[in-house]
């Protein structure tokens, strides 16, 4: 079967995006400087949709182009899918 | 990076030789619609302001008509006025003769109606268009280049893939002089002290938070928190999580490139090459309208689920990184960059390529849009209220 990636896009970022559709059980590879890292999708992730790669605490960063795009509001594991039902916006205007 | 373009007595370099047909007021709108299917190279500027305006917003809809009217793509204009508008015709006439083009403006009520002012303009009209006809395309170089940019029906992919590669545009064309209009102060939401770091003048920089600041308040003042709504639901769907997210990715169509001004709707750059901010909105009528009044004589437009619309004075080159729509919707895309996301070629190199097309497309070759004729809706920016 032909292989399912996900993109990481800096060293910092804690979820990757994956470019293919994902079921539950299927494995994802993260291609990030020169190495490959599996993860095992614990969820169905939709095609741009993101992979959690790393831990994140409730109230943790969600990282991504290595900028804090979101707080997790609920633990988040490496597989999850991670989206609106698990991350938070944390912007404030000044 | 040279591109084959009509000069304008401005100094300026068209992509198009359009004869414009611009209402001051949408009253006119059929009027100027009428003169559109009379005269073979016209294309009418309909839009749905100018009348019953606080002042602010009749001052920005006059020199937004102005600005289009003397944006390089247009050879020469008819102003068609009602009468009674607030929006006055022979300011945006004068306003568009003091670049050197021709302009004439018909009024229905002083012609004594709409038959006469259709019979009018397309006199006027006609005789523009066999003038403009005459005049042949030359070489210039990038100094003569403006782009604008903006992303419409994004997803997950815009930020992965389009945006990054008009991001590589944007450097290359500023690093040979050219010129490159960024706006959409919603998308820059999240992002705008990332901007801020980028501008070269200070002020610059605490303008661009003040734009978001101001559309903030904007929405709280209408009891709209827009940190929510500006997530759509075509957004959610493809992926993105986060406004931060979406600004982050919305900001990589100007990569790291030096920030050189700031431009108010409606206004020009204040100075020609370099990145410039623009305060235009996200929704593309206007949008686009505010890249058209900067100057730029094409849109570079990202679209991850597939944005069909151009608009009537400036191309709009669609790019795509979306595997699926570029299949789906091949007929709206002009250049299908999903294989920086494949991996098969280098964000560099599908630049170069992007570049090389809108070259092309500012030398003569038409868009989809243009060819569907999927590029008549345009709308001006007003704070309102509207009364």
């Amino acid at each position: 079967m032909e292989k399912k990636y996900a993109k990481q896009i800096m060293e910092k970022d804690n979820v990757a995006t994956c470019l293919a559709d994902v079921s539950r059980g299927e494995t994802v590879t993260v291609k990030f400087g020169g190495n490959e890292t599996e993860f095992v999708a614990n969820q169905d992730i939709s095609f741009g949709h993101k992979i959690g790669i790393k831990d994140v605490a409730v109230g943790g960063f969600v990282y991504k182009y290595g900028q804090a795009i979101g707080k997790a509001t609920q633990p988040i594991r490496p597989g999850d899918w991670v989206h609106v039902h698990n991350v938070v916006d944390h912007y404030e205007v000044i | 990076m040279e591109f084959l373009g009509f000069p304008r007595p401005d100094g300026q370099v068209g992509a198009r030789n359009i004869v414009a047909i611009i209402p001051s007021t949408g009253c006119v709108n059929a009027v100027a619609q009428q003169i559109e299917k009379m005269v073979a190279g016209t294309r009418a500027f309909t839009h749905h302001q100018g009348c019953l305006h606080p002042p602010q917003d009749t001052d920005r809809v006059t020199r937004t008509l102005i600005n289009l009217g003397r944006n390089p793509n247009v050879a020469a204009v008819v102003v068609v006025g009602l009468g009674c508008e607030m929006v006055d015709m022979e300011s945006v006439v004068k306003g568009i003769r003091e670049s050197g083009k021709p302009c004439e403006g018909v009024q229905v009520h002083k012609l004594g109606g709409s038959l006469e002012a259709i019979y009018e303009g397309s006199r006027i009209a006609a005789g523009m268009v066999y003038e403009a006809s005459k005049l042949r395309r030359e070489r210039f170089g990038p100094e003569k280049l403006c782009f604008c940019t903006k992303c419409g029906s994004s997803d997950t992919t815009s930020g992965l893939s389009s945006n990054l590669v008009v991001g590589e545009v944007c450097r290359l064309l500023t690093e040979a002089g050219g010129t490159f209009v960024q706006g959409e102060v919603c998308d820059i939401m999240g992002g705008e002290y990332a901007l801020k770091d980028l501008c070269v003048d200070p002020e610059d920089g605490d303008r661009i938070v003040r734009f978001v600041k101001r559309l903030y308040d904007h929405g709280i003042a209408v009891g709209a928190d827009v940190r929510g709504s500006q997530m759509t639901a075509g957004n959610i769907a493809g992926g993105i999580t986060t406004l931060i997210e979406k600004a982050m990715g919305a900001n990589a169509k100007g990569q790291n490139v030096p920030i050189q001004g700031t431009i108010e709707y409606g206004n020009t750059p204040r100075c020609w090459g370099g990145r410039h901010i623009v305060a235009t909105p996200g929704h593309g009528f206007e949008n686009l309208t505010g890249g058209a009044a900067a100057g730029a004589q094409l849109i570079l437009f990202t679209t991850g689920r597939g944005a069909p619309n151009g608009h009537p004075c400036i191309p709009a080159v669609k790019i795509c990184g979306n595997k699926k729509t570029n299949a789906n919707l091949a007929s709206h895309i002009d250049i299908d960059v999903s294989s920086v996301l494949e991996e098969t070629e280098t964000v560099q190199q599908a630049g170069e390529r992007l570049l090389e097309l809108a070259c092309q497309v500012a030398s003569g070759t038409l868009t989809r849009a243009e060819v569907l004729k999927f590029d008549s809706a345009m709308e001006i920016l007003i704070d309102g209220p509207v009364m």
